[in-house]
């Protein structure tokens, strides 16, 4: 292991959830590369980046997974939320059925999680666009029902995308008992990259 | 930071749970492809290169009977084997798979990011690839086909 990551503070799972097309590739492509590009192609099963913050004064690693929630990857959900510590849920302001589907993402996230106390940030994208069929209101009264962090994006102009992941981030390091005991195990499953030769897990 | 893709390992509880379908509906003679494909999505993020060469097998098989005009299937499929085949550093074979899904799909982050970690891994390790042109110029001809079917589908 390197020393570099003897100074992370902690390595943090996040889940970038919610209906097909809302931005959510979009999203993490304005945080991770700050760009936006108008077709960046429907997501294949799961992507996942990784990117270090400094939060008071901390490195925090942050390994964020995208999925295009199709149904042919729907079998391995489970393993796609267990150990994440915080969430966020994506809807498209200019798309109602987006947001209606949003509540089902959260039962699947409550689900699933197996973290206690797991972090969410419910983020209303593409407020760029002249259309609308969710207001601000509506969100912020959503995001209280759940208990949620809420703002409203843009990955195309970058209006709040810094935010939704610096305040997430922020929550879950103020939670503690989210990711103390987690340190060694993720640090290690994220940087061995030996690929064992002559070797099957199955024994047929 | 972005090689992680490459790094990131299956959890032996999903593997050992695809695996268990997998064997129970072929015993049955009852295999679905959903079960083949997750199974092989398992095998190619696998620790061991003999489970990512049986995963790539598996995906070879299912590229090869896919109906045609199954193009998010089939795109899965170029994407898992350009994955399995970095993983087990066949780089070439690799790059193949990438060109061919961006031929069709030019904008597609996710695999332009591949490509760009392939190429770079391809530095690190030292052109190793080039040794197999023989295996290469075989898998060609099958990702031709299929860039081929690929290409029509989207067309129409
Ligand atoms: N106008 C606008 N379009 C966006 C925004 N975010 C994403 N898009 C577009 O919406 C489409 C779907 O985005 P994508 O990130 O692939 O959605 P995903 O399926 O949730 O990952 C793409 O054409 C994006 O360019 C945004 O904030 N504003
Ligand atoms: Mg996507």
């Amino acid at each position: 292991m390197s020393n570099f990551s003897n100074d992370v503070l902690t390595t943090l799972k996040i889940l970038i959830i919610g209906e097909s097309s809302v931005g959510k590739s979009s999203l993490l492509m304005r945080f991770i590369h700050d760009r936006f590009e108008d077709d960046l192609g429907l997501t294949i099963g799961v992507d996942f980046k990784t990117k270090t913050v400094v939060i008071d004064g901390n490195s925090v690693k942050l390994a964020i997974w995208d999925t295009a929630g199709q149904e042919r990857f729907r079998t391995l959900t489970p393993s796609y939320y267990r150990d994440a510590q915080g969430a966020i849920l994506v809807y498209d302001v200019s798309s109602r059925v987006s947001f209606v589907k949003l509540e089902l993402w959260l039962n699947e996230l409550e689900m699933y999680s197996n973290r206690k106390g797991i972090i969410m940030m419910i983020v209303g994208n593409k407020i760029d666009k002249d259309k609308r069929e969710v207001s601000r209101e509506e969100g912020i009264q959503f995001a209280k029902k759940y208990k949620s962090l809420f703002i409203e994006t843009s990955a195309k102009t970058k209006d709040g995308v810094e935010y939704a992941f610096d305040e997430l981030v922020q929550k879950i390091i103020e939670t503690p008992a989210l990711w103390e005991n987690t340190r060694y195990r993720q640090t290690q499953q994220l940087t061995d990259d030996n690929i064992t030769d002559n070797q099957s897990s199955c024994l047929c | 930071m972005e090689e992680d893709i490459l790094n990131e390992i299956v959890s032996s509880e999903d593997l050992k749970k695809f695996e268990k379908k997998y064997h129970i509906e072929l015993a049955a003679g009852n295999l679905q492809r959903q079960t083949r494909f997750n199974y092989a999505w398992c095998l190619v993020r696998s620790r061991y290169s003999a489970d990512i060469r049986k995963g790539i097998i598996l995906l070879q098989e299912l590229c090869r009977t896919e109906d045609l005009s199954n193009e998010s299937s089939k795109r899965d499929y170029l994407y898992y084997l350009a994955l399995g085949n970095a993983r087990i550093k066949e780089y070439t074979t690799a790059l193949q798979y990438t060109r061919a899904f961006l031929q069709v799909e030019p904008g597609n982050q996710q695999v332009a990011t591949l490509e760009t970690l392939i190429k770079k891994k391809m530095e690190t390790d030292g052109i190793k690839g080039i040794a197999l042109a023989g295996g290469v110029a075989l898998a060609v001809g099958g990702i031709v086909t299929l860039g081929f079917a690929l290409a029509k589908g989207k067309s129409k």
